[in-house]
């Protein structure tokens, strides 16, 4: 059926998100930046690629935050042309991507308020994708009432808000719960709008989906061992979309080491294979070639503590099973997923370049490789 | 051979030419076959990283140097008056080859970083200028704008206190007038925050206040009216004053930081009003000072960037060629044991002495005495297909090369094209009044030529200039055949004496003409216009003429085979191919094309049979051979006639079928019979003509990029075999389709005559004839209606139609009897070409 009639009002957004999608980094001219000596190397190197002349105009020399920060200009504009030629549900269903950004911004502020910051450079800071009007007046807000009640309300986030917050002050511990709570909502909403859609797009989000919510849940779960934590709240804020779900879930709920993670994950043999081998074996387990030491606190932006080295290892393997999932999304036509994936698969790229750039800056070869392709 | 006159006929003779330079002339050896232009350059090191190459460092610099010289040209544009760029005819050439180029682009570049820190100073103090400007400006606006605002407030007090006054014992009044006096006071000492924010923001800062202090605030904005203008970016944003007020510290507190956060500046007022004043005076005092230092700013800037522009446009030719010599450099082969550059590429033969001189003049040019050496390869390869065009011959030249670029020394139907798609437009667009109109709109076009070809004209009138010589030939083939057709405007002309009588016409009745003996020399005899069967005639007049111009066409270009095969040594290919093909052509269509002739020879009236349908003996000649009603006969002795025709062309078809694939097959027998076997192309001996090579170590003296890239075709028996029936199927089946493409020169050309003759009638038709001042307003009015519409439907729609189907003509109809376009252009280095594509 969405055969017959997808095209009339995606077709087109369709054909140019897979062009997007044709100009992703291949692992050739990965392997071409990494062979690259200075910055300058980099940027001859990036211009003969999709990326184009757009650091042509910067003076030397390039810092990697420059790079990063033009990179995902380019995206935001993607995106936003993407988004402005889209009808319902496709726009609703971009919307519904900037949220979790949204998410993202609005902890950060918190927290930067929290801690003092100047609320400019906390806005300079925030992703693009998520800004929102009023969101400059979060940092007046000292509690989460009134967090809520002066600038979220109007806001998307809403009603994620509205019916699980119930944390009266705002501390580091909360925060974190405010996040996840939201998340867990997001998700979960978001789901259920992609099952409303129905078809292909339904069952690809779902998929998606359905491992963002372990990853979050198992990420909580890792993070909340030695916290105030209880295991009640804790067990509030893993999803339910997940493939853990139900017994998965509970059995985290009762976690008290890695080790009891790892049981809980036995039930599905991808999750297995993410605790199976040490650091030395760990390339094998998801067949794409990453080196061999973690990268997960430069990479990601989860803000995973970095004690537990086994943590930022699993983030890592995380983070590659997601492009895999997201490449899978390429595979079928006439649904929305691709939207989903190629953001998310030109984010990783964005983080891979970001983080080759670094690693010439900072004369660090030897872990160089330990980027996550994508293509 | 090298020697011959360049033509259009074939393409140019090329060779593969190998060049070692010595490392210090290479440069200007660049540069100066760069201005020639007549070199295209391989790549001899095609598997080398882009940035592993040896001339990436210099790359890099001129990169560096040409985005200074892109931030100048944007900082120019930006620039609200224009700055004058001179151009670059105008300036002093920037000399970058002999001795002293390194130290030109050395102190270009100097110059070049020297100009971008002080502009990019000069930009941050007049940014840092007008910020401080604007937030002065701000000031002085809220300040403003708070003062009518208390002022207000303070009449509005009074009258509320009068008001309730009223009531009040005249005893207290004077108590009273204290305590107001007092209370005016203390009524502003409400504590209050004013300043700017952005228009845009205004209603959510109000719904975020108003959501933060719950609706205990009082609020007052005023619209500041005048933009205020980033003056980096040129943007404007408009803001608007406010004032906010609220009780309590905290609340305040949060006021300031909500606003803080929304992008709001916040002025501190007094409420004291002569407080109020004076700082309205030091800020307006302050003001006119920063103005004087910002127009000062202002104008050394403008003298810097007039300085820029005096010699940017040449700074923009030198760093463009600069990269594009050091781009070429990189597709040459560096030998750093000799010092020497190898390069290797393709010229036109003829252009072999040009090429020397350049070279002789780079050494004299960069004093050193080392001469780059040229000497010319022997290859198998296939050379690159070069026409020399000129500005006439350019446009046409075009056409064929958006169908494909012919082969090496192949027939160019491009040269063809000059006389026969102007013609073949003409045949549909035949009227003298549009002709001339088209005519002069090229002419037009050509005389102000250089003035046109400097401007930017934009796509589409772009298009219609580079085309302008086709135009023009259209135009004249069109007044041509507009005298064929006897067509102005949908009007004949009267030229000569009709060969036609008319008796006088009385009321409504239909006369007959009489033919007075008279033949009208040229074109249609004007009687037939209006004549009741006019339609009748000229239809079919034109029906068959398109037919005879389509065989008379078709046939020149299977004739086109023949200094192909001849040029190409496949003289087998004039009798397995030509010859059948044309007996077959000629036994079907060419017959009917001399019925044709024929018919219009025959006096039909004094005949004793009717005329016969030529159409219906065409179909009955194929769908019952050898029989001929005798009413609808043509001519005594038909039937056989047609009979040995029809036998003739079938006799083709087998033949076109199995005679070439059977050659192949002896051929390949014979070779096979005497022991050979197929050598790869790669294992054949490659002799260097230039025996002085031979003591050359290996490699040197061949042709480096040749290796493998290009395969040999394989003599596949089966593929030839294919290849055949296909082509024969092709051509059978085509000429009967093309012969009926060409129709559509009758149906363009009655279409046109009619949609101009619809025109005239419903326009100017009906007003010509209207009496006194109305008439002629009537007809001032509708003709330019008319005209207008004659050139927007008629020229510029229909002349765009009839030009698409001449194109498919030459495309389809004719190319496909000849024209193999399996080359690639000759692509060669050239300054000149950079400019183009700026």
């Amino acid at each position: 059926m969405e055969a017959l009639l997808f095209n009339v009002s995606g077709g087109f957004l369709e054909g140019i998100v897979r062009g997007y999608k044709a100009g992703l980094l291949t692992q050739n001219q990965y392997n071409n930046l990494t062979q690259c000596e200075t910055i300058e190397d980099f940027r001859t190197q990036l211009s003969a690629t999709d990326y184009g002349n757009f650091l042509a105009n910067e003076p030397l020399p390039i810092s990697t935050s420059t790079i990063s920060d033009k990179a995902t200009q380019l995206l935001v504009d993607q995106f936003n042309y993407l988004r402005s030629n889209s009808v319902e549900p496709l726009n609703k269903f971009l919307e519904y991507m900037t949220y979790a950004y949204m998410i993202d911004n609005v902890i950060l502020i918190i927290t930067g308020t929290l801690h003092g910051r100047n609320t400019n450079e906390l806005l300079q800071r925030c992703h693009p994708l998520g800004i929102f009007d009023t969101m400059p007046a979060l940092c007046v807000a000292t509690n989460v009432e009134e967090l809520y009640h002066t600038v979220l309300v109007e806001t998307p986030l809403a009603p994620y808000f509205r019916d699980s917050v119930t944390a009266a002050d705002l501390d580091d511990l909360n925060i974190e719960i405010i996040r996840n709570t939201l998340y867990k909502a997001y998700l979960e909403d978001f789901d259920a709008f992609c099952h409303s859609i129905g078809g292909p797009t339904a069952d690809i989000m779902h998929r998606i989906l359905a491992f963002e919510a372990d990853r979050r849940a198992l990420n909580i779960t890792i993070n909340s061992f030695g916290t105030q934590l209880s295991k009640e709240q804790r067990a509030k804020l893993f999803p339910t979309i997940g493939r853990l779900f139900p017994e998965g879930n509970n059995a985290l709920a009762r976690a008290d080491d890695i080790d009891q993670v790892r049981q809980a994950c036995e039930a599905i043999a991808e999750y297995r294979a993410f605790f199976e081998s040490g650091p030395g074996a760990r390339a094998n387990g998801n067949g794409s070639g990453v080196g061999s030491e973690s990268t997960a606190n430069l990479l990601g932006d989860l803000g995973v503590s970095d004690e537990l080295g086994a943590a930022a290892e699993l983030e890592d393997r995380f983070f590659v099973h997601e492009v895999h999932l997201n490449k899978l999304a390429f595979l079928q036509q006439f649904q929305y997923a691709v939207f989903y994936s190629y953001i998310k698969l030109k984010e990783q790229e964005i983080r891979s370049v970001t983080w080759i750039a670094e690693c010439i800056a900072q004369n660090a070869r030897d872990r160089i490789h330990d980027f996550i392709p994508t293509f | 051979m090298g020697d011959e006159y360049p033509t259009l006929f074939r393409s140019e003779q090329m060779s593969l030419v190998q060049l070692i330079v010595p490392t210090e002339v290479a440069h200007d050896t660049i540069a100066e076959l760069g201005e020639l232009g007549n070199v295209q350059f391989k790549d001899l090191n095609p598997n080398v990283n882009p940035f592993q190459r040896s001339f990436v460092g210099e790359i890099r610099r001129i990169d560096e140097m040409a985005r200074r010289v892109r931030f100048f040209a944007s900082q120019i544009e930006k620039e609200k008056e224009p700055i004058p760029i001179r151009p670059l005819y105008d300036s002093a050439p920037l000399v970058t080859v002999g001795p002293r180029a390194a130290q030109t682009i050395d102190e270009l570049d100097v110059k070049l970083a020297e100009h971008e820190a002080r502009l990019t100073q000069m930009n941050e103090s007049y940014q840092l200028l007008s910020e401080r400007l604007r937030e002065l400006v701000e000031a002085r606006h809220v300040l403003r704008e708070t003062a009518v605002f208390f002022e207000q407030a303070a009449t509005r007090e009074t009258e509320v206190r009068n008001s309730l006054d009223d009531s009040s014992a005249p005893l207290l009044q004077h108590d009273d007038r204290e305590q107001q006096y007092s209370s005016g006071e203390l009524q502003f000492d409400l504590e209050f925050v004013a300043g700017t924010i952005d228009r845009a923001r205004l209603s959510t800062f109000e719904r975020v206040l108003w959501r933060v202090l719950r609706g205990n605030l009082y609020m007052n904005y005023i619209d500041i009216q005048e933009p205020f203008v980033d003056p980096a970016t040129g943007a404007e944003t408009r803001k608007n004053v406010f004032i906010i007020f609220a009780h309590g510290d905290i609340l305040l507190g949060k006021i300031r930081k909500v606003a803080e956060s929304m992008g709001a500046t916040i002025y501190p007022i007094d409420v004291n009003a002569d407080k109020r004043a004076d700082s309205m005076r030091e800020v307006t005092g302050r003001l006119e000072d920063l103005q004087i230092v910002l127009y000062n700013t202002g104008a050394s800037r403008r003298t810097e960037l007039t300085t820029i522009g005096e010699s940017l446009a040449s700074w923009q030719d030198v760093v463009a060629k600069e990269k594009l010599i050091y781009e070429t450099l990189n597709l040459l082969n560096y030998d750093v044991r000799r010092k020497t550059l190898l390069a290797e590429g393709w010229c036109p033969t003829r252009d072999i002495p040009q090429i020397q001189l350049a070279l002789r003049h780079a050494t004299e040019e960069s004093g050193t005495n080392v001469p780059p050496i040229l000497h010319e390869l022997r290859t198998n390869r296939t050379p690159p297909t070069f026409h020399r065009t000129s500005k006439f011959t350019e446009g046409f030249q075009t056409i064929m090369d958006a169908y494909g670029i012919a082969t090496y020394q192949e027939v160019n139907p491009g040269l063809f094209a000059v006389i026969t798609f102007p013609f073949l437009f003409a045949v549909m667009f035949g009227d003298i009044g549009h002709g001339f109109i088209i005519f002069f709109a090229a002419l037009s076009m050509i005389l102000f030529e250089r003035k046109l070809g400097k401007a930017d004209l934009g796509e589409i009138f772009g298009t219609f200039f580079f085309g302008r010589y086709i135009i023009l030939l259209m135009g004249v083939f069109s007044i041509y055949t507009g005298f064929l057709y006897n067509d102005i405007f949908s009007k004949s002309l009267h030229l000569f004496h009709s060969g036609w009588d008319f008796p006088e016409q009385h009321g409504n009745e239909t006369v007959v003409g009489a033919s007075n003996g008279h033949t009208y020399p040229f074109g249609i005899d004007p009687a037939w216009h209006g004549a009741e069967n006019g339609l009748l005639f000229t239809n079919s007049y034109k029906m068959k003429m398109s037919i005879v111009l389509g065989v008379i066409h078709m046939t020149f270009a299977v004739c086109l085979q023949v200094p192909n095969h001849i040029r190409f040594k496949r003289y087998s290919d004039i009798y397995t191919n030509f010859i059948p093909q044309m007996i077959f052509l000629q036994s079907i269509f060419g017959y009917l094309v001399i019925c044709i002739i024929y018919k219009w020879t025959v006096d039909w009236s004094k005949a004793s049979t009717q005329p016969p349908s030529l159409l219906n003996m065409l179909i009955g000649m194929v769908l019952s051979p050898g029989q001929v009603e005798p009413e609808t006969q043509l001519y005594p002795g038909q039937s056989t006639v047609q009979i040995i025709l029809l036998l003739l062309a079938g006799v083709c078809v087998p033949w076109l079928l199995i005679t070439k694939p059977y050659l192949q097959y002896q051929e390949m027998k014979r070779v096979q019979g005497q022991g050979y076997i197929g050598l790869g192309a790669d294992d054949a001996p490659r002799l260097t003509d230039d025996t002085t090579l031979e003591g050359e170590e290996e490699g040197n003296g061949r042709a480096i990029a040749e290796a493998n890239d290009e395969e040999h075709e394989q003599h596949d028996f089966s593929e030839v075999v294919v290849h055949q029936v296909i082509h024969t199927i092709e051509f059978c089946l085509g000429c009967v389709s093309h012969t009926a493409s060409y129709l559509r020169l009758w149906a363009l050309s009655l279409a046109h005559a009619q949609l101009s003759e619809v025109l005239w009638n419903m326009t100017l038709a009906n007003v010509l004839g209207m009496p006194g001042l109305v008439g002629i307003v009537a007809l001032v009015i509708v003709g330019v209606l008319w005209l207008v519409l004659t050139i927007s439907i008629l020229c510029v729609m229909e002349g765009l139609s009839a030009f698409l189907h001449a194109l498919r003509l030459h495309w389809v109809e004719a190319n496909s009897k000849h024209y193999e376009a399996g080359g690639y252009q000759f692509v060669p280095l050239s300054f000149a070409r950079l400019n183009e594509k700026q």
